[in-house]
């Protein structure tokens, strides 16, 4: 059974004050929802780790561009055309316009892999914590999760202490998702 | 905790502070809600789909020979909207990935409905090969596939660079189309109820705007950005190789790459201008679409249309200091043969219709701003004709030389694609947000606790 804290935000510095004081206080599971990204949010939960959807990208380019290459390379010797003026079955020039093809389509593709992969989507009801309409307009929203009672009620003092317009103890799935 | 400064863009409107709350309440309004005009526009489309499709069964039951194709003119109408198409759908991409790494802040307002754009453009100059085609069912000859005969396309050949230009522009930009949705997806479903919350549940994936979630998001928008980058420039280059690898007089020209790439950049911006401005008045974003983005999409046509005009002059001169009786000959049969009324409305329409746009004054007027847009969506359908038509018309063999027209068939088809394109756009502007919510809301001022406090 989860044990977690919720706090609702109006403001966005009463969020960033909640999550330092949190920090400070020695919580480190903190879950934020927000309508928008906001830096000040990615740099105290990250603090400048970036994503690996970037390794993604990487090994999808280079699957496609070799792949193109390669696609067009083999595919030219099995039916060699031997055209005029010398020209080689194996050409860079015509090539390289289907190798840069297939690098930006694999490379695309493998991205929204990697996005859809970290991001753990879809998925309608992961982090139920972390479900409000509020969050997709004008609401920011902290959740603390896996707390023991004590670790909940001060926790819940801070977000409460920071701003927060709303604090609730311990969201069941049923209120969120309902 | 100090908090990092704000945004400097003012928050503040014609009517009143713009919080994130309206930003939601505003663009989500038209959803879901036909007015008569709306349903007007809808039934337009359709009749023109319906005339077109008409017109497409006509040509599957009697043949190529009913499209006015005639040796040795055997591109016209269907491959110059090809090319328009695939310009117009230039300028979504530029503005939703480059203008995105440059961090132009104009494009937030704009860039939602210009993607939209973009994929039902490159949907609609989809078609046209498929129907250039002829026999339209074995079109799946073009891709590389295992087969028995162990046959594969001419991958040193300008029109298979085409196949995988397109499919790959296609493809990357409906995904990086449907990525920037999906928080907003999420946005609506959290307003609907019943049936449409369902649906819209789904098609958000699940998404909540968790910290995780944006992490991992931006860095895959970052990446999709730099990946459309060059897939914008590449495209056109490439539908321009489809000519320029050709030793056609007035076609096979290196300056072509640069040349179409800017002609797609202007036509596109044009047509983002025409859809634009009536959908400012009919959904009431004059808070979203301002002056602002018009003008700046108005010089960023100033500009391509200057590139433009200068190509347009420099491949004459290049065809008379060549001293080639065949390509000079073609430069001087555009300007003053059977065709001399395409090219000068070409001319007049991206050279000199713009010009106005020069003065402060009639660029931040609506009424020219939309105007001149028309003007250069005609000058640059006839810009494609002028190129595929007066070249083909007039080879090296005078014997040949012929005067081609399209026929009504080509023409109903050239209608129906203008009611496809708008069927897809109109459809999208109902069920979808046409401003991009989240973005928008990057570009405001956000809700402070010490605002509050000081006011």
């Amino acid at each position: 059974m989860s044990s977690n804290v919720k706090g609702v935000f109006a403001h966005l510095d009463c969020l960033v004050n909640a999550i330092h004081n949190l920090k400070q206080a020695g919580y480190r599971n903190i879950k934020v929802a927000a309508p928008l990204p906001r830096h000040e949010i990615e740099e105290m939960i990250y603090e400048g780790k970036p994503s690996p959807v970037r390794w993604w990208t990487l090994t999808g380019a280079l699957l496609g561009g070799s792949g193109g290459f390669a696609l067009a390379s083999l595919s030219s010797a099995v039916w060699p055309m031997t055209l005029p003026a010398g020209k080689p079955v194996v050409s860079i020039p015509p090539f390289i316009v289907i190798t840069f093809e297939c690098t930006v389509l694999i490379g695309g593709l493998m991205t929204l892999l990697g996005l859809l992969y970290h991001c753990r989507l879809p998925a309608l009801d992961l982090e139920f914590e972390l479900c409000d309409p509020r969050y997709t307009a004008d609401h920011f929203g902290l959740v603390l999760t896996d707390l023991s009672a004590s670790d909940r009620t001060k926790a819940g003092d801070i977000i409460r202490d920071a701003g927060a317009v709303e604090v609730v103890d311990n969201v069941r799935k049923e209120a969120a998702s309902g | 905790m100090p908090m990092p400064p704000a945004a400097a863009t003012t928050t503040k409107t014609e009517r009143g502070v713009l919080t994130y709350g309206a930003v939601n309440r505003d663009i989500l309004r038209p959803l879901f809600k036909p007015t008569p005009l709306y349903l007007m526009a809808l039934g337009a489309a359709l009749t023109a789909m319906a005339i077109g499709g008409t017109c497409w069964a006509i040509q599957l039951d009697q043949g190529l020979g009913v499209a006015g194709y005639n040796p040795p003119v055997m591109w016209g109408v269907y491959i110059t909207t090809f090319v328009f198409w695939v310009g117009i759908g230039h300028a979504g991409t530029l503005i939703s990935a480059i203008l995105f790494l440059f961090r132009s802040r104009w494009r937030t307002g704009i860039y939602r409905a210009s993607e939209a754009m973009t994929i039902f453009a490159v949907m609609t100059a989809g078609l046209f090969p498929i129907l250039h085609a002829g026999r339209c069912w074995l079109v799946f000859w073009l891709f590389p596939y295992p087969n028995q005969r162990e046959l594969w396309p001419n991958f040193k050949s300008p029109l298979v660079w085409d196949v995988f230009a397109i499919s790959t522009y296609f493809t990357i930009s409906a995904v990086f189309f449907f990525i920037g949705l999906i928080p907003d997806v999420a946005a609506i479903r959290d307003a609907s109820k019943g049936t449409m919350r369902k649906i819209y549940a789904a098609l958000s994936l699940g998404w909540h705007g968790t910290n995780n979630q944006w992490h991992h998001y931006m860095a895959a928008y970052g990446f999709f950005a730099a990946l459309c980058t060059p897939l914008v420039l590449s495209v056109h280059s490439v539908v321009s190789w489809d000519f320029a690898m050709a030793q056609t007089a007035g076609w096979h020209s290196t300056i072509f790459p640069p040349y179409f790439v800017a002609g797609a950049i202007f036509s596109g911006c044009a047509m983002v201008l025409t859809l634009l401005i009536p959908m400012r008045t009919l959904f009431h974003f004059e808070e979203y679409l301002t002056m602002w983005h018009f003008e700046h999409l108005a010089k960023l046509c100033l500009l391509t249309g200057g590139i433009l005009t200068y190509a347009y002059s420099i491949e004459h001169f290049i065809g008379w200091y060549s001293d080639n009786p065949y390509e000079w000959g073609i430069f001087v049969f555009r300007a003053t043969g059977e065709y001399a009324w395409v090219f000068w409305i070409m001319v007049f329409c991206n050279c000199v219709a713009p010009l106005p746009w020069w003065f402060k004054k009639i660029r931040t007027n609506i009424t020219w701003l939309f105007v001149i847009s028309i003007f250069i969506n005609i000058g640059m359908w006839f810009e494609r004709f002028n190129i595929i038509a007066s070249s083909l018309a007039h080879m090296n063999d005078p014997g040949s030389w012929t005067y081609y027209t399209p026929g009504y068939i080509e023409m109903g088809i050239f209608l129906g694609s203008f009611g496809w394109f708008s069927f897809w756009f109109l459809l999208f502007a109902k069920v979808m947000p046409s401003v991009a919510i989240a973005e928008v809301k990057e570009g405001l001022r956000p809700p402070l606790k010490s605002d509050e406090e000081a006011a």
